[in-house]
This record gives structure tokens, sequence and C-alpha cells, in this order.
């Protein structure tokens, strides 16, 4: 992970870089047109973001110089005064001494002194004229400031939110090409079925770039991890040495983020349980301080981190036993388990190896959090042990995942997951904004009919034959709002009515396997925290299933 | 259940700040909002306990914002975040059923001493 | 899990005769014994937390995470239509995960499946005239008759059930009532790993 300082830094440069091309634009329009309410409004909201983001920072010049520009927007939006005259040029002078501002941050540079356009913007402010109207400028000046303006940087900030809109994007492309792919063949044409092979060399390229613009170094969640190890040792009283390698080695951040706390839970376990205090040690003949090793590795498409210590072992009969007593396994299936299916244990709910609670791993979670983790993003857990030598644990990780936002609808309890890709708007309607025509009911929604259908009939009710015709009679008499999930697919709208919305969340989507991958209603299926499974639907399927049943 | 949590500011480095501070400190951020329309359709969607609402929004003011949560549920409880200076605003804000309000640039500490106060429903409060 | 530690110490039990044995995992259907060869289960756990999947047969009880892996819990009680009137689904079940050529399936069974090692000459082909129970003698190995009139074990042909048309395929019926068999080749590829 990088730190968080260096994130908001990073979010703070894409976006001031953004206010201030906003800024310049905004200024532009409202020296043309001095009554242009939104471009005045604009520059009034955008120097209130820039004055807050840059206070946050601790950027003190830039956050004055917005607060001052923001005051002035405010005068002028307040008709105390117009925008003409000597604020005009000062306006976009301060704009550029914003620019150069929010530049020299980027550089690491210190920027120049603000106080001159400070006072200038107080005196403007209290109505009065500014000391010097422009700041004169050397030729030399002029034309360093000509000469800056043509250099772009060779770096942009994106936000991985827009990364992770495009990787979705190439999903749902890569999907169609399939379907393109299949119809050229099913066709014949030898034309379609030469462009088809290039659609697809292409999109295959698109969607490897896109994957590899999200690599990262494992270092950046690996660096974290000497203090970490450091605070558990000396609150368990061990002493540790903690080797870390394949810093290097390329995975997606995604994936780093949803296995940061499975790590630390096994980093802290081992030094917790997995290592002996020094006399413990000593007694058995092994060195006072323990090993514990934390390593990043590539294996063909998967990535290894390994977490590895020269402790005491897993003891796997105490193990068994305690999962039978802890009722994790019955006595029956755990005399039918392996050595290797015993450890698994470790990671079932309700297990935790630890009889004392500690501040470190006794925080009401356990190992089962690991199992979660890695469950989600489709990889493997791998244990092996020597009774007295030490443990290893492998989390198997995919190189890179597609992590897609989803709306979580509840459906007769259960969980349901709708693409954002495809949701429109949601809405809780009161049953007199329901109306029905030819057996559909309906809704307005920004000027258009919009039809309704329980998604439970679409879901559960069986066979071809079309829907029942629905009348506003159906509607429970009392005032209950309906939830109406808004979802669209090619331009056409569907209004979904479910029991209740539950919240916005990323998801790692896992298709179907067989035999089940042939309904196609369900796009998949994906792990909530809590380790429920959630089906995926697939809001095309829908729209079809609704178009062949429609009354 | 952990208290649930509905952002709206305009300003994505800000929203990741606040959210980083509440998940910190336990809560569930269960949605952001980057300008009214989404704020009242985020609202309906996710039944938060609490929605932390900006002052300034691009499409609407966050007053108007305020209103329209408000008529979709009454007892939706909202904490303004707004800049110095922008004492009016707040005051209307808290006329219109704001619990409290933070004061922009913020710390942690505050922050989540409002949220935590205005969770337990205590009285408008800064 | 290694085939092994389902039978401990079957291995053991193999006469010294140079007669072939096979290793079967035992279970009850209604009031019968059935028996599927060890090398074709993968795991027996107890039945985790089935999610109901809408747009299946009613035998197909949903599915269910199972190490990572989704799978889908199939009645064969159901499936056979061998559960005596009355009796319910069970609360607590155990589940056999067995393995098809590229998918892995869960049979769920109400009582713990049992190892057993018997000589393969036991086996005998299905009689002809075992009809009556939906369509489950095509997928019989056949029938081993227990010596000392231990009983009768139903030996399963895994790998004839197993086929994603065969397994959806309601009893007495012919069509696949998911009807979009033909599709199955067209399935979305997932977009992670192309």
């Amino acid at each position: 992970m990088k730190s968080r300082d260096q994130e908001y830094r990073e979010l703070f440069m894409a976006e001031a870089l953004e206010y201030y091309d906003a800024m310049s634009r905004h200024l532009s329009e409202l020296e043309r047109n001095p009554q242009d309410t939104e471009a005045l409004n604009e520059l009034f909201r955008l120097m209130h973001n820039l004055k807050a983001n840059a206070r946050a920072m601790g950027f003190v010049d830039m956050g004055e110089v917005a607060h001052k520009m923001e005051t002035l927007f405010g005068q002028i939006r307040g008709q105390e005064r117009t925008f003409t005259g000597s604020l005009v040029q000062l306006t976009f002078g301060a704009v550029d001494t914003l620019g150069n501002m929010i530049r020299a941050v980027g550089a690491g540079q210190e920027s120049a002194d603000a106080h001159v356009l400070l006072d200038n913007l107080d005196r403007l402010i209290r109505g009065e004229e500014p000391v010097q109207a422009a700041p004169e400028q050397t030729t030399e000046e002029a034309d360093a400031d000509a000469g800056r303006k043509l250099e772009l940087s060779d770096l942009v900030y994106i936000p991985v939110k827009k990364l992770d809109n495009l990787l979705n994007l190439v999903g749902e492309l890569v999907i169609d090409r399939d379907r393109i792919l299949t119809l050229a063949a099913e066709l014949g044409n030898a034309a379609l079925q030469t462009t088809a092979q290039h659609l697809f060399r292409i999109s295959d390229d698109l969607q490897y770039s896109v994957m590899d613009v999200r690599l990262v170094g494992a270092g950046v969640l690996l660096n974290k991890f000497p203090r970490v190890v450091r605070d558990v040792a000396a609150a368990e009283n061990k002493q540790v040495e903690l080797t870390l390698a394949g810093q290097d080695v390329q995975i997606d951040r995604n994936v780093l983020q949803l296995i940061t706390d499975a790590l630390l839970h096994i980093v802290r376990n081992g030094v917790s349980h997995g290592l002996e205090d020094a006399a413990t040690r000593v007694a058995a003949g092994k060195p006072a301080v323990g090993q514990l090793r934390i390593s990043a590795l590539t294996e063909r498409d998967d990535v290894l981190i390994q977490i590895q210590d020269d402790g005491r072992g897993i003891d796997t009969e105490a193990v068994r036993q305690k999962a039978i007593r802890k009722g994790v396994i019955t006595a029956e299936a755990a005399a039918l388990l392996d050595e290797e299916g015993v450890w698994m244990l470790l990671f079932e709910a309700g297990f935790s190896m630890a009889e004392k609670i500690t501040d470190i791993s006794g925080r009401g979670v356990g190992l089962d959090v690991v199992k979660l983790a890695i469950d989600s993003l489709g990889g493997q857990l791998r244990v092996s042990s020597e009774l007295g030598k030490g443990t290893m644990f492998t989390l198997v990780l995919p190189t890179s995942i597609a992590v897609k936002g989803a709306l979580l609808v509840e459906l007769d309890a259960r969980a349901y997951a709708v693409p954002l890709l495809h949701t429109d708007t949601v809405l809780a309607l009161h049953a007199d904004e329901i109306f029905a025509v030819g057996g559909l009911l309906m809704t307005r929604v920004q000027e258009e009919n919009v039809p309704l259908v329980p998604l439970r009939q679409l879901l559960y009710v069986e066979g071809d034959e079309p829907l029942p015709r629905a009348t506003r009679a159906d509607l429970p008499a009392d005032d209950t709002l309906h939830q109406v999930l808004v979802v669209s697919y090619n331009n056409r709208r569907l209004g979904l009515i479910v029991d209740r919305f539950l919240r916005q969340q990323n998801i790692v989507v896992k298709p179907l396997s067989k035999p089940l991958d042939t309904i196609d209603l369900f796009g998949g299926v994906t792990l909530l925290g809590s380790g429920q499974l959630c089906l995926v639907l697939d809001v095309p399927a829908l729209t079809r299933l609704f178009l062949t049943k429609r009354p | 259940m952990n208290k649930r949590i509905l952002i709206v500011d305009d300003s994505f480095y800000m929203r990741t700040m606040l959210k980083n501070m509440l998940t910190d400190a336990g809560y569930d951020v269960v949605g952001e909002a980057a300008n009214g329309q989404q704020a009242l359709e985020m609202a309906v969607a996710t039944t938060p306990d609490l929605i932390t609402l900006d002052v300034i929004l691009p499409d609407n003011t966050g007053l108007d914002v305020l209103k329209g949560i408000r008529q979709q549920q009454p007892d939706a409880k909202v904490v303004m975040c707004s800049a110095v200076g922008q004492e009016t605003i707040v005051n209307e804000a808290i006329e219109n059923g704001a619990l409290a309000y933070i004061v922009k640039p913020f710390s942690e500490e505050r922050v989540l001493e409002i949220v935590g106060g205005a969770l337990q429903g205590d009285g408008p409060r800064a | 899990m290694a085939d092994s530690s389902a039978a401990p110490g079957s291995r053991r039990a193999a006469p010294v005769a140079p007669e072939a044995v096979v290793q079967l995992i035992v279970f009850r259907l209604g009031d019968e014994d059935y028996g599927i060869r060890i090398e074709q289960v993968k795991e027996v756990t107890v039945t985790p937390e089935v999610v109901k999947m809408p747009k299946t047969p009613p035998f197909i009880k949903g599915i269910a995470n199972l190490r990572g892996d989704i799978i889908a819990i199939v009645d064969l009680e159901e499936r056979f239509q061998l559960r005596p009137a009355g009796r319910p689904v069970p609360d607590f079940s155990y589940t056999l995960a067995v393995e098809a050529a590229d998918y892995t399936l869960g049979l769920m069974v109400r009582e713990v499946p049992r190892p057993l090692t018997i000589p393969v000459s036991l086996i005998e082909p299905a009689p002809e005239f075992v009809q009556d129970s939906g369509q489950r003698d095509k997928y019989l190995e056949g029938i081993a008759k227990l010596p000392d009139s231990e009983g009768v074990i139903i030996v399963l042909d895994m790998a004839k059930l197993l086929t994603p048309s065969e397994i959806m395929r309601l009893p007495g019926r012919v069509e696949p009532p998911a009807a979009k068999a033909d599709e199955a080749p067209n399935a979305p590829t997932p977009p992670e790993k192309p």
C-alpha cells in the first residue's frame, strides 16, 4: 500500500490540476460573458474545493489565494461588484499563480512568495484598487511563462476508480466480442470472421494493457510489515528477525488492497502463536531470535505470497481436538481429515487457536477472514508445517482481477448484486406514482414511461408463458413505498421492484461453474464480506426475459 | 452492526479523506455521492444512519439537497461540511434539520466527535 | 484432500490375493445404500450454507461455497425420486464433492458416508428390470452384493451422471428445463482471465 499521505497527495494533485484547467476555462468564459452565472458558480465552487483541499494538505498560501478568490467570486455572485476592470486582470493572474503553486507541489518544490497577490486580493475585497494592477513582468519571465505553458507532464494522475471503470468496460467489450465471434462462425461469412478475429486480438491486447496499468510492486504492501512485526513482537515479548523478498513482483493494486487484512492477520498470528519466546527457543536448541520471512514470487499467472516462520509448527492433533470441541466439525468428519485438511480448520469461522485473548490476535476476528478474502479473489491458501520446525502459509493470488461496482438489493432476505454499469436510478414510489397500461405497471422517470416488474416474478415464475397481467389492484393498499431499481440496457429502461436496497459495493465476480453456467440470468456469483454467496444479476438477460414474457 | 454513513462531497480528495477517517473508526461508508442528484438517489438507495453533506455542490446547493433528503426521509440524520465564513448557510441548514456541522479543513478527532455525537442524537452543535 | 484420508487403513485391508479391489464411498439414499468409487470423490464435508438458485430444477438445492469453489448442490433422493413420502429434507446433512471432467458437484446425503473396500468381482452389472426409479439405472455401474447377507450397494457411475445436460434433466423429462443448453458455448467468458 502506498502511505495514506502519498495517496492523499496524489489525489490532491489530480484534482487540483483538474480544478486549475476548469478555472482557466470558466474564467475565459466569464471574460467573454460577465453574465455567465454558470461559469461564475463553477468558479466559486472550484475555489471553495481547492481552498478546503489545500488547507487539509497544509498548503497555506494556496488555501489563502483560493479563499480570497472564493470571497471575490462570492461578492460578484451576490452582485456586490461586477467582473470588470482591474479585477479581471488580477483574477487571471491569481489563477496562474494557483497553477504554479499546484505544479510546484507536484515537482516537490517550494512555491514563490504570494504576499503581493494576497495583499492585492484583500484590497479588491475591501473595494479598493490593487496597488499594482498587473505585477510587472520582465521579458524573460514572460518568455519563461509562455514556454512553461507548452510543457505537459509525461505523467498523468488517474484515480483507481477511473481505471476500474475502464476495466469494467473492457470486460463488457470482451463479452460482446465473444458473441460476435460465435455469430460470425455461425453465419460462415469469411470477411466477417476475419474482422472478428482482428477484433479478438485487439480487445485482448486492450484488456492486458488496461490490467497492466494497475500493476504495482508487492513491496508497497510488504514494506509495511517491519513496523507491524516490531510492534507485535514488542507486545508479545519476543525476538523476531523479519526478512522480505520479492518486493518487485508485480500485482494488481486491488488484489493487494483486498488481502491487506488477511496478510496482517497471518503475520500477527505467526509472531504471537507461531514463534516461541526466547527462553522456549533456547531450551529447544534453537537460536533465541525467531525468523519470519515474507516473500512474493510469480508462478505462472499467479502471484504467491509466502509467510514462513521457524517456530513451533502446528500440533495437528491439538487442532483436530479443538475443532471438535469448538463445534467447527463433527468428530466423524474430523476423523476423515488428513493432516493438511486439519490445518485448514484453522481458517474456519469459530476456530481461534489462542486460549488466552491477547491484544494482538484476540480481536474477535480470527484467521477465517484470511479464507474469506482469498475466496473472494478466487485464490487459494496452502499450509505446510512441521512440528518443532516451523510453518509456512502460502497465498496463491491472481495477478489481476476485475472489480465491479455493484448495487446490492434484497429480495426474500437474500442479497443480489446488480452491476452499476447497468443501473440507471433508484426510486421509492408511492402507489399513486404507479399506473397500469396494457397489463404492465409503469411509472414516469424523467419524461419517460418505464415499465415496472417485480424482480421476484422474473426470477421465480417458471415456464415460458407471459407474466400475469398486472393492475394497480396488485399493489398493496397501504402506503408502503415501492423500492424500484431502474436498470438500463440498450437504452431500454426497466424498473425492478425489490424488497429493499442494501448498499453500493465493489465486488469480484466469479463465473458460475457447470452445470449452472447455462442459466444466463446470472452473470456470476460473488462472495460478500460475511462469506455469504450473492448472485450477480445479468441485466441484458433480465431485460430479454422481460421482453419475451411481458403480458 | 456498524453505523452506515453516506458521504456527499464533490471533491474526490475530500471524500477519500472522510471515508478513510470514518472507516478507520469502524463506520461503514455505504456510498459516496459527488452531486445533489446522486446524493438524493443514494440516500434512498442506501438508507444510511447518517449523511455528511458538503454545503457547496455542483448542481444544487447543499441546502437544497438537505431539504430534498429531509423531505424523502424526515428522520435522516445529516451533518453539514462547510468552510469558515459560511455561517449563514450553516445556520440555515441547522434550521432545516441538519444536526451539526464540521468545518473544513477538519481534524480526525473533530470529525469523529461530531459524527459520533450526531449518531447518538445530540442536538445541533459544531 | 488425499483419497487415502477418506478411507483410513483401507490399503492394509487389501487382501494378499491378487484379486482386484475397489474402494467405495457408501451413503444412503432413501432406504438403499449407494456407492461411488473413491477416486471420483474429492471431499466429504458437512453441507455448507446453500443459496437457492432461481431457474433450476427442484432437485438442485442451490449453490454453496466449498473452499472457494462455488458448486451446485444436488439432492439425489429427489433426483431419483427415492425420498419416502413425508420425509423432509434434513436440516443437517453431508455433502460429497464429486469431480466431473471439468467441474465439481456436491451430492447432498443425510448420513455420514463411510469408506468400504470390496473385491471388484462383487459388482454385477445392473439387471435390466431395475427400471422403476426414474432414470437412476442409466447411471449405474452395477450392484454389489455384500457377503454374509449384509445387503447390496448400488454403485453409481459418476462420469455418466455428471454431464451438465444429464444433471439438469428432470426425472421423466427429456428436454432440459433451462432450454438454454444450446447457448452454453456462448456463455460469456469472465473478463478476469482472457
